[in-house]
């Protein structure tokens, strides 16, 4: 009911022919940077991650003449082991599942709690099992491409054979596996919805030329995601109750995604492009925790007009720094996205937790609960990969995710962001590869064909012209992730 | 004990030494550094490693495996530093040992020695981490601009000394005057012997190689699968030799040294008589053309985005004729013809450089004219390599590479230089191979501190 009201990515009218661009590349400088996040694009994909991100949020019953206090409320609530649902976890191989725990939930004295896990039980409408089909389909591509023996120096040079496969056949699967209505949606001249989409699906699974798969490819994979929303890929199921198509977006269809991509990832050794080393959050991935963390917040009502909570975790969420514990990563991976992806960071990495992973072993610090982990996630994500150059600098604008000037954006902005969407002329969408990393030099930003050659978090400044502690986390502008309080409220 | 073997000791502990004791270390380091060439000559026998990166108690366990300093002389080819977690303890002890004993210590310059690397790949954040400013951070950054780019190994035997190592398997064999190529475990214990190849041809090169293959193992658990060499000979003897051929033959099926696990091409070197080694951390550039041209350069300096000195830390070997570009964006890619005709015309007999991962720990391409050496295991806590650690023993005969100077002295060149005119081999090579260090060789959890994200 309240899904109309919270700030989500707008469906376009299908009725409406539409007119389509092939995306292009039009971050080519870090002057660039500031005019990206102003435009439309940006703000799409910061409306759609935080509709997603809401969806995953637990619910409580809408609240209550007496309902005022929130179920929980900060640090002090992580739950003593006996209302943990790890308790029983030594014998069991069964993760705690939703349903026995708001089962045991609605008994406390706040009501009904609703907390979503990638164990729920959802009715994935037809579109999501589509693109689960797809997903599967491009992990059978394995099979036609298996890993070579040769020997080598690490990356398996097979993936190139799995990715032409890709390349080759991606316009027939999206036919095949998009809904009807999302291929042949109405346009004005030549250029389809095909070919949007296909650029940014192309982008999603690593990089042919260099063996390996960072966040430039996952969020690639969000923005697909993102246009088959604002086509109305999804159009006909947001009937049902608020947040159920987005959370089957994201267990149903992300999460496959991450899982396809670990097989790939495993299968082919592809390098990590999180060249930070031990440095960074994550060697390959990043929405797993902001989804993963929005999973176990306090839970909020289904009024949109609430803001996500800031900090606080549900009842029965395990304790921030169960992550440094694999028998509790165990447990919990198979529920939750945060869990699931240190699952595979345990799964691939020898050597203490902390040592190989101290970002999200201090992460396991916060005394404040998910709710804050959740915070933290975002503004991370936006510092770290949307405000990155060489992440972002071949993410391509077409009309979906446009370079247009945002409506918010203050005129002189808009100016200049016109001006320069008009003479620019890069074409990243041919490639379709996303910017990762091996060693590569930060400053190779006109690269060569295939050289996307820029470590996750670099930037061409040099350091000590400013300091790097002091990244903008919340850059000034439209920045829709974490103002989903103030955005929401204003609609 | 002097400040200085106080603070050896407490970096051997993995334990930062004071901001004010590594303002102090830099100063004497850059007054040290000053002082070397761009290329610094340096007598065998001498052990030469590959990147480090950070990787504290792997370094300890390269240290156990080659020997303590000063007993062993080492030769680091750069990236001691980001990505691992310990790049500030790496690098402090390595530049402590280097002003403790100069003359057993020599450290180049990798990619990764640069202010602009290191703000991206983590170097600069651990010491913002572990001393709450950039102070250290600026001192590490002024000594790498100090750094040697390569250096020369003179006096390099073409035979191998005994192995030093107590190891009774080792101390059982005796060596062999032709053996050219010796791969060890890390407990000294040898693996696999290459005899020089006198004989050019193939076929016999590879029944002697798969004779050894048959009666070796692997160096590394796990690399017997990952080698066609070796998994063939479980097959039997034609899929054997036919294994062996490739490795030989054809320029894509080339393996290492069979059964050693590691790949590269060992038919016999071709390099020059007794010719000296050059070591840096990437390889060539299309911009030097003589050893002597490195000498000239200005390297005084934060490594530039393109140049001479960029790529001599940036470039890498490949399989192409010439030269290629990069995918790294800085550097350029260099095939065999490069390297055989700068050898030759430099007298050099191999090129040492690091630079890139190899899984088996030491990789030689081009007829052994040039090998990878990689000395971080299990890269980044995940990539399931081995490192390894280059031994060149030195030459008691009077007759080695030390009678030869690199540079062209006393050299008539006279036009193209003919192929197969002189077969001398390059110095006799002992690999050791060796391991991640255990865990339980690891420190406690530091403390966590709070990201600004989060706060």
């Amino acid at each position: 009911m309240a899904a109309g009201i919270a700030p989500s990515l707008e469906i376009l009218d299908g009725r409406e022919p539409h007119t389509f661009e092939e995306p292009k590349k039009r971050i080519n400088n870090e002057h660039d940077m500031e005019r990206f996040k102003w435009t439309q694009g940006f703000s799409g994909i910061g409306q759609f991650i935080s509709q997603l991100n809401r969806a995953l949020c637990p619910r409580s019953a809408p609240a209550k003449a007496d309902g005022a206090n929130p179920p929980t409320t900060a640090s002090k609530d992580e739950q003593p082991a006996s209302s943990a649902p790890d308790a029983s976890s030594s014998s069991s191989m069964l993760p705690p599942s939703a349903p026995d725990l708001s089962k045991r939930l609605k008994k406390t004295e706040s009501g009904p709690i609703e907390t979503f896990t990638l164990h729920s039980t959802r009715q994935d409408p037809q579109s999501v099992k589509q693109l689960q089909a797809l997903l599967e389909k491009l992990g059978s591509f394995i099979d036609e491409a298996p890993p070579n023996k040769e020997p080598r120096r690490f990356g398996n040079s097979s993936f190139r054979i799995w990715h032409r496969l890709l390349e080759e056949r991606a316009d027939g699967l999206l036919r095949e596996f998009l809904p009807q209505g999302v291929v042949d949606f109405p346009h004005t001249g030549d250029v389809g919805a095909l070919v949007e989409l296909r650029a940014y699906f192309l982008g999603s699974f690593g990089s042919a030329t260099r063996l390996d798969y960072g966040t430039g490819h996952e969020l690639s994979f969000l923005a697909f995601l993102g246009c088959l929303w604002k086509l109305g890929g999804f159009k006909d199921e947001t009937a049902g109750r608020g947040g159920d198509i987005e959370r089957s977006i994201v267990f149903g269809v992300f999460e496959p995604y991450l899982n396809l991509m670990r097989k790939l990832i495993l299968t082919y050794t592809l390098e990590p492009a999180g060249s930070h080393g031990v440095w960074g959050l994550d060697d390959h991935f990043f929405l797993p925790y902001i989804f993963g963390s929005a999973q176990l917040t306090r839970p909020i009502t289904d009024d949109a007009s609430e803001p996500m909570p800031q900090e606080g975790s549900v009842r029965g969420a395990p304790k921030p720094d169960a992550v440094c514990k694999a028998d509790r990563v165990e447990v919990y991976r198979a529920t939750n996205m945060y869990f699931s992806a240190i699952g595979f960071i345990n799964d691939v990495k020898k050597g203490p937790f902390w040592e190989h992973s101290p970002v999200l072993y201090n992460v396991s610090g916060i005394k404040d609960g998910w709710g804050k982990i959740n915070k933290g996630m975002i503004k991370m994500f936006l510092a770290e990969v949307l405000g990155k150059f060489p992440v972002v600098q071949h993410f391509p604008f077409g009309s979906l995710f446009a370079w247009e000037a945002d409506p918010a954006a203050p005129e002189s902005v808009r100016q200049s962001a016109t001006t320069s969407a008009a003479g620019s002329a890069g074409s990243a969408a041919q490639s379709g590869h996303m910017p990762m990393v091996g060693t590569q030099a930060p400053w190779a930003t006109a690269a060569p064909q295939g050289v996307w050659a820029c470590p996750r978090g670099v930037s061409t400044q040099m350091p000590g012209s400013m300091p790097r502690q002091v990244v903008r986390p919340a850059p000034p502008g439209p920045n829709p992730l974490p103002d989903v309080a103030r955005r929401g409220g204003n609609a | 004990m002097s400040d200085l073997d106080k603070a050896i000791a407490q970096l051997r502990a993995c334990r930062p030494i004071p901001e004010a004791q590594v303002r102090e270390l830099c100063h004497k380091a850059r007054e040290l550094l000053i002082e070397e060439g761009n290329v610094v000559t340096v007598t065998a026998p001498v052990t030469i490693c590959g990147d480090i990166h950070g990787q504290f108690h792997d370094l300890m366990e390269l240290f156990r495996v080659g020997g303590d300093v000063p007993d062993t002389n080492y030769l680091f080819m750069g990236d001691f530093v980001d990505r691992g977690f310990y790049s500030l303890e790496s690098f402090l002890l390595l530049l402590c040992l280097k002003v403790r004993y100069p003359d057993r210590m020599t450290l180049i310059r990798g990619n990764h020695e640069s202010r602009q690397i290191t703000t991206v790949y983590g170097f600069y954040d651990e010491c913002l981490r572990k001393y709450g400013s950039a102070n250290v951070w600026r001192y590490c950054c002024d000594v790498f601009d100090y750094l040697a780019l390569g250096a020369i190994v003179l006096g390099a035997s073409n035979t191998l000394a005994p192995a030093s190592d107590s190891s009774p398997t080792a101390a059982q064999e005796y060596i062999d005057e032709d053996t050219e190529i010796e791969v060890c475990n890390s407990d000294g214990a040898i693996i696999s012997r290459f005899p020089r190849q006198r004989n050019q041809q193939a076929g016999s090169a590879s029944a002697l190689a798969q004779q050894q293959q048959q009666r070796h193992k692997s160096p590394n658990g796990n690399a017997g699968s990952s080698s066609p060499a070796s998994t063939s000979s479980s097959v039997g003897a034609s899929s054997a030799a036919t294994a062996a051929t490739s490795h030989n033959g054809s320029a894509t099926g080339k393996t290492g040294p069979p059964g050693s696990g590691a790949s590269g091409s060992s038919g016999g070197s071709v390099g020059n008589p007794a010719g000296a080694v050059l070591c840096v951390h990437g390889g060539l550039s299309p911009l030097i053309d003589t050893v002597d041209k490195i000498r000239l350069l200005d390297r005084k300096q934060e490594v530039p985005h393109e140049g001479a000195m960029c790529d001599l830390l940036w470039s890498d070997p490949d399989e192409i004729d010439g030269w290629g570009l990069s995918p790294r964006g800085a550097g350029f890619l260099f095939g065999a013809d490069i390297v055989k005709h700068f050898n030759h015309r430099n007298d050099l007999s191999l090129i040492a450089r690091a630079h890139q991962l190899v899984m088996e720990g030491f990789k030689e391409m081009f007829d052994a004219s040039i090998v990878t050496v990689w000395s971080a295991p299990n890269y980044c806590y995940r990539c399931g390599n081995v490192a390894a650690l280059l031994e060149l023993s030195e030459d008691g005969s009077g007759l080695g590479a030390f009678a030869r100077s690199n540079g062209d002295v006393n050299r008539s060149d006279g036009g193209v230089p003919e192929k197969n005119s002189v077969l001398m081999e390059g110095p006799a090579r002992r690999y050791r191979v060796f391991q991640a260090a255990p865990q339980d060789s690891r420190g406690m959890p530091a403390k966590k501190p709070v990201a600004d994200y989060f706060l």
